[in-house]
């Protein structure tokens, strides 16, 4: 196992560079950061051309690209437009540890602005993941169990219901229901967005109050799903011929169920949620977007629209990274739970 | 057994969900009020003496009174909450344009001079606006002479002076520092102070537009220059500026993502403001503000999707219209390689009576808006305008009767005409902006009906406005119908877009003229710049908006201002279309 995961890593460094290079002339080549620099207006052509000398952007793309990857310490900038570079380069490259400086807050460090909204992101991901996780477990099993009966047909209606529905549009209907209408009513109602509130203070209670409605949000669509999966496969697991084995011997029904069944059924689970991981750092756009939880994911749509290169590289390159360790611990886990599973 | 393993495991579920729900929307205890007698010892001239006094306090109680929760912010407590759609990106005020950004500039920042709910200038920093009665402005127009007041001080105490002009000057013009914008500061030869109360600014041209765009915001040179010093730019220095300025409020906390608060400044020189605490909250979605404003949890918000207007308005919430500058409008190619058609003034002026603008206005805008018929008629009551425009009539007889005589006759029946062989089809496009696509649909639509045929393609805003050397199908001369919201330098009248020089090509890839060259218009914008008694000045510009207006090189489709949403609960707000929260010091809390 062990070469098994060496193997993996270093497979990865060739791929992550290939991806890097691909994203890289992606975002180069789709936005562009001088055009949201002048506000309402487009910036005036004397500040786009200074702009663009002074941050690098009127260089080739493949000089760019290396001064991402390696740095610029070793070259020199021409600041003062006079055609001659005088001014010596710092930045360090991603390969000695370093984004680069953000263009849209200039003179902040990537990984710094990134760094300010991963606590967010994540605050909201996990307990989203961890329901989902465990509602979409009992939902799922629960309806395997009781095949066909009302109660089965009542939870499939109502998965098949949440599934249709968009996010945006759960999270606007909770919003007027639980923060306009519950208003008012005169029932207690919940806040509409934010985190906290700040005249309040970031207490644990006012970020749990605020957390409502976007995990309602989060995590309605993705029980509906998941549950459908976890259902289908207890159902196929119990029709095995080890179970019936399983229960000839007489072992309680229980362990049959959790020993044996679950444990064969939750393969594909552990798939999906192996590629949620990464989406854990990733973000949720728009529930982020309505409910002003501004994390990773509305950082990444923000500085995209404004071209901001290092500072979506810098995400793109921590979630590609986390796609290929997700995965090896996806497959990692594949081994623990189908001991037929053989990686050496 | 089974089934009484599940039941419990079920039951188990729906109980932990009621509590969770019951916790989250569990109700606020009522306060009740009591009175209490505390004694209370006051300072007054340095003698310390005790008073008893009798005060109501709101206490929170809760249902087994055992435990007195904190008491709710004081009576006097006075903090307003802005839903601000955007996240400022900048606090140093040359670093950023963005709008979201420098509305903030009035609360901690100082601009020398400020504008009013009307747009007009008014002295802050400096005793008088100067002019050449007052010697502020000499005959020749070169050398302006800003007297400043004397009790000018930093919010740490620190004396505010002619040198934090010349530090703030000296940081904009550095190319080490990557600035928004060096205009108009790249118009100055220098900027001395003379004593510290006097700044010199000398041109080496009279500078017209002096009034407009300097001095919006001063740095603090005790602040700022050891960071310079020690780095060799300011770049990285923005936070230096977290609780230091020269407005009435300081930035207290910046929470990125999340709002930012400010605090009345100690030592503000017109004294203190009413409002004690402002947040700016940010909200990114419109429909989210809209939920803030009508769940009472924000003061005050900005551009509502006008659908929302009526909601809220209903919802108790005034919305209230400052024009700043801009204009929604076409812009045409009528000479920068876009089609025969385009450069037809007959055609042009077709399009202008063929569009139906105050239906679009009434039907897409919903009546809030209405048509402009230059791009100058929201600056200062239409004093820039030529008292002889008459306004473009919908007219789709005359727009047909005026093609016919231009030679643009359809010959095969088609629907569309053609003049020479050469079909009478050009290319309208705009940004992805939602309201713009459907006005595309819709006057495409009137167009065909007069026998013009538009293409109407729609890009993203950064591909859009890109530059020359970018690609951009504008820069390219591509479109031949261009419609964006612009504005003129606003609040002056400057424009650069049609000049000449702007043209761009291989040698000036970033120049910002992608629709022709019109040496009549190019000879007024060169000399309007330079003349700086208004009236003189007025007249050069009553000559461009007749040419612009006649000509048809832009079409006015509808005025674009800045919507605010203001609580019940606010009183004395006002707002500039340049400097939006000028009278923040008036404004008041009504419970």
């Amino acid at each position: 196992m062990t070469r098994y995961v060496i193997r993996r890593l270093l497979q990865a460094i060739p791929l992550l560079f290939f991806i890097s290079l691909l994203l890289f002339v992606l975002m180069r080549t789709a936005s562009n950061p001088l055009v949201t620099m002048g506000g309402k207006r487009v910036p005036r052509p004397e500040d786009r051309e200074r702009l663009a000398r002074q941050l690098g952007l009127d260089k080739p793309l493949y000089v760019q690209y290396v001064y991402w990857l390696i740095g610029n310490d070793w070259a020199k900038i021409d600041m003062d437009g006079d055609g001659v570079a005088e001014t010596p380069g710092d930045q360090k490259g991603v390969l000695r540890g370093e984004f680069g400086n953000s263009l849209v807050i200039r003179g902040k460090p990537a990984w710094t602005v990134i760094k300010e909204r991963i606590p967010r992101t994540l605050l909201l991901m996990i307990p989203a993941e961890i329901i989902i996780l465990i509602f979409s477990l009992v939902i799922g099993i629960f309806s395997a169990l009781k095949q066909y009966t009302v109660t089965d047909h009542v939870i499939t209606g109502i998965s098949f219901v949440g599934y249709s529905m968009p996010i945006f549009f759960i999270a606007l209907l909770s919003i007027q229901l639980f923060a306009i209408k519950f208003k008012e009513w005169g029932l207690p109602a919940l806040p509409p967005n934010q985190m906290f509130d700040p005249q309040v203070g970031k207490t644990p209670s006012q970020i749990a109050l605020h957390m409502v409605l976007p995990l309602l949000s989060l995590t309605f669509v993705s029980i509906a799903g998941y549950s459908r999966y976890v259902r289908s496969q207890m159902l196929e697991t119990m029709s095995q011929d080890y179970i019936r084995t399983a229960r000839a011997k007489g072992l309680p029904e229980r362990m049959v169920l959790y020993v044996h069944a679950l444990k064969n059924a939750s393969l594909p689970l552990v798939t999906i949620v192996g590629l949620d991981i990464p989406l854990l750092l990733a973000g949720a756009v728009v529930t982020e977007t309505i409910f002003a939880w501004q994390g990773m994911g509305f950082l990444f749509i923000d500085h995209v629209s404004r071209g901001d290169t290092p500072v979506i590289m810098a995400i793109l390159m921590i979630v590609s990274v986390a796609v290929v360790v997700s995965q090896l611990l996806t497959d990692i886990v594949y081994a623990w739970l189908d001991p037929r599973i053989r990686y050496d | 057994m089974k089934d009484r393993i599940w039941k419990s495991v079920g039951l188990l579920i729906i109980l932990t969900m009621l509590f969770a729900g019951l916790a989250a929307c569990g109700p606020t205890p009522e306060p009740e009020v009591v009175v209490q007698t505390v004694v209370v010892e006051k300072e007054v001239e340095g003698e310390t003496i005790t008073v008893i006094e009798t005060v109501e306090v709101e206490v929170t109680t809760q249902v087994e009174k055992e435990v007195v929760v904190t008491a709710t912010p004081a009576p006097t407590s006075k903090v307003i909450t802005f839903a601000w759609t955007q996240e400022p990106d900048y606090l140093n005020p040359y670093y950023t344009n963005m709008w979201f950004s420098t509305v903030l500039h009035q609360l901690y920042s100082c601009w020398a001079w400020e504008y009013d709910d009307e747009n007009a200038a008014f002295p802050k920093l400096i005793t008088e606006m100067p002019t050449m009665g007052n010697g502020g402005l000499s005959e020749d127009g070169t050398v302006i002479t800003l007297n400043l007041r004397d009790d000018l001080v930093w919010s740490d105490g620190t004396p505010l002076t002619a040198d934090d002009f010349v530090f703030t000057y000296e940081m904009i013009v550095n190319p080490a520092n990557t600035v928004a914008s060096v205009y108009p500061y790249d118009m100055l030869d220098s900027v001395e102070a003379t004593d510290p109360q006097t700044v010199v600014m000398t041109f080496a041209e009279p500078f017209a537009s002096w009034q407009a765009n300097f001095w919006r915001g001063i740095l603090p040179k005790h602040v700022m220059q050891p960071i310079f010093d020690a780095e060799g730019t300011i770049d990285e220095a923005d936070s230096s500026l977290l609780g230091v300025g020269c407005g009435p409020y300081v930035v207290d906390t910046w929470e990125s993502g999340s709002y930012i608060r400010l605090v009345k400044s100690p030592n503000y020189w017109l004294g203190e403001p009413k409002i004690e605490e402002i947040f700016f909250q940010f909200v990114p979605d419109d429909a989210s503000q809209t939920a803030s404003m009508i769940a009472g949890t924000a003061d005050v918000g900005t551009f509502p999707p006008l659908s929302d207007v009526p909601t809220l308005e209903a919802g108790g919430l005034e919305i209230m219209v400052q024009s700043s500058g801009y204009a929604e409008g076409i812009f045409f190619n009528f000479g920068f390689g876009g089609s025969p058609a385009a450069a037809d003034v007959n055609v042009r002026q077709a399009v202008a009576m063929a569009i139906d603008r105050d239906a679009i206005n009434e039907d897409l805008l919903l009546g809030l808006t209405s048509a402009p018929e230059t791009l100058w008629d929201p600056l200062e009551g239409g004093f820039w305008v030529s008292p002889e425009i008459e306004p473009w009539q919908y007219d789709p007889e005359a727009a047909k009767a005026l093609l016919e005589d231009a030679g643009w006759i359809d010959t095969d029946d088609d629907g569309i005409r053609e003049k020479d062989g050469e079909r009478l089809s050009m290319v309208y496009g705009t940004t992805i902006r939602e309201i713009r696509q459907d006005a595309q649909a819709v006057i495409q639509q009137m167009l065909r009906d007069v026998g013009i045929e538009v293409q109407i393609p729609s890009w993203d805003a950064d591909l859009f406005f890109a530059s020359y050397a970018d690609g951009s199908p504008c820069a390219l001369g591509e479109v031949d119908m261009m419609e964006w919201s612009d504005s003129t330098l606003f609040p002056d009248p400057d424009h650069y877009y049609w000049n000449c020089s702007e043209l761009p090509n291989d040698e000036s890839p970033w120049g910002a003229n992608y629709f022709g060259c019109d040496e009549e218009l190019d000879a007024l914008f060169v000399e309007q710049l330079s003349i700086i008694d208004p009236e003189e000045r007025a007249a050069v510009f009553h000559e461009i908006t007749k040419i612009i207006h006649d000509k048809v090189y832009w079409l006015g489709m509808w005025d674009d201002p800045d919507y605010w949403i203001v609580s019940p609960r606010l009183t004395g707000v006002k707002f500039s279309g340049v400097s939006p929260l000028y009278n923040i010091m008036e404004w008041d809390v009504t419970e």
